[in-house]
């Protein structure tokens, strides 16, 4: 029978419950480890009484940090080129303190998960409690506890880096100066399936293989190698299925590393699967941040120059990749797509006792545009302008490309002032005013909220976050039937590589995408890989592989042109077959030839396999003289129009319609983009309008499972409107990065569309927590005179889709 | 713990005899036991969804069933949504559901898909042309992180628009 038409590749197995995420790949015999975690956010510990646990039935190990000192190498930043930053060593078990509840403390190792967290419970964990620290201001106050003995104050980081002269007009006296606040508070990616790491040893040969639910394979194997000295060449990570990553797979977590290490002391395959406990309460946590930003303007609402003062509540130091690098990208970004060049920033991580932030898709940049998006509206309600005529006066002028930001970014990105009008015309922007002003009229807090951004896509991060770069590496081999294997070191955690990677190639080839077989995530396949983050697959991935499908297509033709005695220029490839003149060579045929060495070409290698490093050589990792520094090799754009309305009794926010134009450049698969999109933007509306990490007054932390953590669901989330510019790059493929615009974009929509809503009552938004609680102290504090309960009635009363 | 229990069940209209400790959970039956790896654990209390199966045709959630509970049920996962060999030309066919969450892009990282393909099929089975706000409320209990629920949406209704559109060509017909 026909195969039914499935759009991925990947679809058939995921569909039929046969994808093979890491929990899925467990095999009898495999041990299982609990890790018992600090109840306590600080704490000094006084002893660990391991010995009930221990003899617990099916109990096969108990390991505390002290059983791992001298085989175990604590792990560290490699940042030493970056001047400030407190060079820390941290053990993959406390040891003298903990530093946040859920930080583990203890291993157990046994026969199934359940007896391991029986024993886990056995454990008598002696803590002394110290005073906990939950927010910036308890860290930062004079006399506050140390995290860190030995440190003077509990900041990991403050950087301070200044373009232009942004000081003499902020501080001159000849500018008015806008000064404002803006809060972001903390959220999770809170992938659906948990982090997990499952390893095994091989004592025969010394090779150990860790699968691992993790976004940079290659990453990882250079991290744990490094902590359990052993030799790169011995060790295989492999990441399978992902069940969704968003930047919180991005980092190399201390569990992955200890899971490596017990299989190597027991000998036998250990696996450890991140419960959802564990996730909310010990895995990675985003975005919370303070802005303190002046602009100096003119009285026609242009800016003239930007400070802002950022500082990073990062909860745990103890965090690789570096938690803080997405602060470095907020304050690089700040300025986002507004033409400002003396700008100055000081960005400040300050250690808490919290689990670690670290990276969630946008990477700092939602942040960035939110803040950015809200001081430009802010603005022109001072200045009793209409936002979009600030707007367009501060918007990086269409025309001569790389616009070169303060930073040092060069943006290569269409004309965004047209981009802004093709959004305003598709999206019916004045339109939606008129049934906005007929809406306020009969009482409803409706708003309309913009949004604009650049993205950074395709990163070399070697500076910023820890030692690794961004390049990309790619073997394709055509094989002696006429199949492909396309081999890269990203990642797929749901962005549907293996169809688009077959489709480039299999285009290059002229072969069919179903003869191309993708892989990816494991570090037998490549030599080296950065994995998939930062919106980089399509752009570093799809470039090597083009690279390498080039240079196989380039030795077919050698091949076939040795063969019929003909120049390589009188050889063409088309629809799968060698062609010079009336001789048709079916690929599969120069393919077999090739390798099996029936045929010896002189002057080609025998074998149709190349492989190909991609390295776009546009970026600059490290700062020049005057502290500007290119991260991305290409950038995306995309602008945002949300409409939105607020319950007045209840605070609730509902986002009834959003329009998104989106320029990533040549688009591979659209429908793919468009989920990207559709997917980033319910992740901005659950950051901003349902989601909240929180902790109380004692450091507990208050969220630990879904239950505390409300998600967007069918309920929330409207379907976007998606249009698309399709501005090719300069890079090989002309792609750009986007699978984090939506996200980036989303929370300054809608931020920007219920400060709208919330105008009439002259209460500014200044924060990224528009939760319904939120809100409602908002709306309290605007509404001297307001009948909360006629605005209700009014806004209750007929929802165009009947929703509620 | 409590002593080892028997329990026969039918899953995916096979019959399975079980012994295990009362407190064992239905979704670790499944995976560890009978290898049927399609119910994922993504929060462990009955959050997300991503372990729906069916019981006896209705919708559960594997995290929060004990096994023991199961004496002589019918269960259905993921795996078995379309009984063995049902397909066309007794092949292994999918599901209207699945080919169309595929179409529509209804799936990114497929890790909560199963539980979609479940709820879904069985929302489909009861009222086979559910409006768009029925679709919505009943999967409202389906957590995914990934696609925003546009295609997953638009792939129900459009299984219920192929069975309006053929319900009314057999109208037609007749």
């Amino acid at each position: 029978m026909a195969e039914p038409a499935l759009h991925r590749k990947e679809d058939r197995r995921l569909l039929t419950g046969r994808g093979r995420y890491l929990a899925d790949l467990v095999r009898p015999g495999t041990a299982h480890v609990a890790l018992l975690r600090s109840p306590l956010a600080h704490a000094r510990i006084r002893a660990i009484d391991v010995a009930a646990a221990a003899a617990h039935p099916g109990v096969l190990a108990v390991v505390t940090q002290a059983d791992l000192e001298g085989h175990v190498q604590r792990l560290h930043h490699h940042l030493p080129m970056l001047p400030g930053l407190r060079q820390l060593h941290w053990p993959l078990l406390a040891d003298g303190k903990v530093r946040f509840a859920g930080e583990p403390v203890v291993a157990v190792v046994a026969t199934s998960r359940a007896v391991a967290e029986d024993a886990a419970d056995l454990v008598r964990l002696d803590l002394e409690p110290l005073p906990p620290l939950t927010s910036i201001d308890e860290a930062l106050a004079d006399g506050a506890p140390l995290v860190y003995d030995d440190w003077t104050d509990n900041v990991l980081l403050r950087l301070e880096v200044a373009h232009g002269d942004a000081a003499s007009a902020i501080d001159g006296g000849t500018h008015p100066v806008l000064r404002r606040r803006i809060v972001h508070h903390r959220v999770t990616g809170a992938p659906l399936e948990g982090h997990g790491a499952l390893a095994d040893h091989d004592p025969g040969t010394g090779r150990l293989t860790l699968h691992a639910s993790s976004q940079s394979p290659h990453f990882l194997r250079t991290v744990v190698a490094e902590a359990l000295g052993m030799p790169e060449s011995r060790l295989r990570v492999v990441a399978p299925d992902i069940g969704g990553a968003f930047g919180n797979k991005g980092h190399y977590l201390r569990e992955e590393i200890l899971i490596a290490a017990l299989a190597r002391r027991l000998d036998r395959p250990v696996v450890w699967s991140q419960d959802r406990i564990e996730g909310m309460t010990a895995g990675i946590h985003s975005r919370q941040q303070v802005h303190d930003i002046e602009i100096a303007h003119r009285p026609d609402g242009r800016i003239v120059a930007m400070r802002a003062h950022l500082r990073a509540d990062l909860g745990s130091a103890e965090l690789y990749a570096l938690g803080m690098a997405p602060a470095f990208a907020t304050a690089g970004t700040l300025p986002s797509v507004y033409d400002i060049q003396d700008y100055a920033f000081v960005v400040e991580g300050v250690v808490t006792n919290k689990a670690p932030s670290g990276g969630y898709r946008g990477y700092g940049q939602p942040q960035a545009v939110l803040s950015m998006e809200r001081i430009v509206d802010l603005l022109a309600d001072q200045l009793g302008l209409d936002p979009m005529f600030v707007r367009r006066a501060n918007l990086i002028p269409d025309g001569v490309r790389p616009y070169v930001t303060a930073g040092g970014s060069r943006l290569d990105v269409g004309p965004l002032s047209e981009q802004l009008d093709e959004l305003l015309a598709a999206g019916g922007y004045d339109e939606l005013r008129k049934r906005q002003a007929a809406e306020r009229a009969a009482g409803r807090l409706v708003g309309i909220g913009v949004g604009q951004m650049v993205e950074t896509t395709a990163a070399n991060p070697h500076a910023l976050a820890g030692q690794f770069g961004g390049y990309e590496m790619a073997t394709v081999t055509v094989h002696p039937d006429g199949h492909v294997s396309a081999m890269v070191g990203t990642t797929s955690h749901g962005q549907g590589h293996e169809t688009v990677y077959a489709k480039l190639v299999a285009d290059t080839l002229t072969v069919s995408p179903d003869v191309v077989d993708v892989r990816e995530g494991d570090t037998d396949a490549v030599a080296y890989g950065a994995g998939t983050w930062g919106s980089r697959s399509a752009v570093m991935g799809g470039g090597a592989l083009l690279l390498a499908a080039e240079r196989v297509r380039a030795k077919m033709i050698a091949f076939a042109a040795d063969m019929l005695h003909q120049p390589a220029e009188a050889v063409t490839l088309s629809d799968g077959a060698l062609r010079a003149g009336d001789v048709v060579l079916p690929l599969s045929m120069v393919a077999n030839l090739a390798t099996l060495h029936a045929f010896a070409a002189p002057s080609v290698e025998p074998g149709l396999s190349a492989s190909a490093v991609f390295e776009p050589g546009n970026t600059q990792a490290f700062p020049d003289e005057q502290g500007k520094l290119n991260m991305a090799a290409t950038h995306s754009s995309g602008a945002g129009l949300a409409l939105v309305e607020v319950d007045a009794a209840t605070g609730r926010v509902r986002v009834r319609e959003a329009t998104i134009l989106h320029d990533c450049g040549r688009i591979i698969d659209r429908i793919i983009v468009e989920g990207q999109i559709q997917g980033g933007f319910a992740q901005g509306l659950g950051a901003v309008l349902l989601e909240a990490v929180e902790y109380g007054p004692d450091g507990a932390p208050l969220v630990r499972t879904l239950q505390d953590y409300p998600m967007p669901t069918t309920r929330e989330v409207p379907v976007v409107r998606v249009l698309h510019q399709e501005t090719p790059s300069e890079l090989p493929g002309g792609f750009r990065g986007m699978g984090e615009s939506a996200a980036i974009l989303a929370p300054a929509m809608i931020a920007n569309a219920v400060h709208d809503a919330l105008r009439p009552l002259g209460v500014p938004i200044a924060q990224s927590d528009l939760r319904p609680p939120a809100v409602r102290d908002l709306l309290r504090a605007g509404g001297v005179g307001l009948d909360l309960d006629a605005l209700a009635q009014g806004a209750l009363a007929e929802l165009p889709d009947g929703r509620t | 713990m409590t002593a080892p229990r028997a329990v026969q069940l039918t899953v995916n209209g096979r019959p399975v005899e079980v012994v295990l400790e009362p407190r064992e959970l239905l979704v670790d039956t499944l995976r560890d036991r009978l290898g049927l790896t399609g119910a994922h654990v993504g929060c462990g209390h009955g959050s997300c969804g991503a372990c729906a199966v069916l019981v006896d045709g209705v919708g559960a959630r594997a995290c929060l069933v004990l096994t023991v509970q199961l004496e002589g049920a019918q269960v259905t996962t993921v795996e078995g949504v379309l009984p063995a060999g049902s397909g066309p030309d007794g092949g292994d066919d999918l599901h209207p559901v699945q080919v169309a969450l595929s179409r529509c892009h209804g799936l990114q990282c497929g890790f909560c898909t199963p539980g979609v393909v479940l709820t879904a099929a069985e929302l489909l089975a009861e009222q086979p042309c559910p409006d768009e706000r029925t679709v919505r409320e009943r999967l409202a209990g389906q957590l995914c992180r990934c696609t925003g629920y546009a295609g997953m949406v638009e792939a129900v209704l459009a299984v219920a628009a192929e069975t309006a559109g053929s319900d009314r060509e057999r109208a037609g017909d007749g």
